[in-house]
């Protein structure tokens, strides 16, 4: 059965380019939300095998987000990992103490993406 | 052996007509960025770049950052990354910044411009 990925992102182009990167070149089944809101119930309702999760967004942030999942028993143990332009230092231990899964860089290859995930998820 | 690699190639260049599909629906939305970062530029060499202004500039160039590479134009993504470090600074670029400054804004409108397909 295909994995089941929902991608949090407020770019579209970002979303989109995600998607089909993770659709084409490893077949998984993406779900897309354009906020954190929105990702905590779509989250919630589709119960993915990993969320790919925007840092910037505006009104609830990625960690924001995280620790809503976090916090929902329906969506507490589903893997998240962090996806961020920003490139300082500071940031990215900032972003790793949160306890996601993995902290991912934009610009990301599209066809690489999925195995960037599976490596990090320790998917095969 | 020859026939995996074979299918591997196909996909990989369906994926990349694909992105470049979604490269022509956003191109909008990616001049636009650019076009946000040529007026601040230009506002900066009037000494005339404000708050509201500067921080509409970081946003540009922060997108732009995060999604040329992914579209292939990998030096797109460094010189959006310099915009954005230089708009992100606590005191605003000075004048004698400027022409650097459009320099780079240059450069990055001729790069989105002239992107061809990677397929």
């Amino acid at each position: 059965m295909a994995r089941k990925i929902l991608i949090i992102d407020d770019e579209d182009d970002i979303r989109e380019v995600a998607a089909l990167s993770l659709e084409s070149v490893a077949g998984w089944d993406v779900i897309k939300a354009s906020s954190g809101a929105q990702g905590l119930a779509r989250a919630a309702e589709f119960q993915p095998d990993a969320i790919l999760l925007d840092v910037m967004m505006p009104g609830m942030d990625g960690p924001t987000t995280f620790r809503e999942l976090r916090k929902n028993p329906a969506t507490a143990k589903i893997p998240v990992l962090l996806l961020t332009a920003k490139v300082q230092g500071t940031d990215q231990r900032r972003f790793a103490d949160l306890g996601v899964e993995a902290v991912l860089f934009k610009p990301f290859d599209p066809m690489t993406l999925s195995s960037q995930i599976a490596n990090a998820l320790g998917w095969k | 052996m020859k026939a995996t690699a074979q299918i591997d190639a196909r996909s990989d260049a369906a994926l990349s007509q694909a992105i470049d599909g979604l490269w022509e629906r956003f191109l909008p939305e990616i001049r636009e960025r650019v076009t946000v970062l040529e007026a601040a530029t230009k506002a900066v060499a009037g000494r005339k770049l404000a708050g509201k202004q500067r921080d509409a500039a970081q946003a540009a160039a922060h997108k732009l950052a995060g999604v040329l590479g992914s579209f292939g134009l990998t030096r797109g993504t460094v010189l959006a990354r310099e915009l954005e470090l230089t708009f992100a600074r606590e005191s605003s670029p000075g004048p004698d910044a400027s022409a650097k400054l459009s320099a780079i804004a240059a450069e990055l409108r001729a790069m989105i411009e002239s992107r061809k397909p990677s397929a």
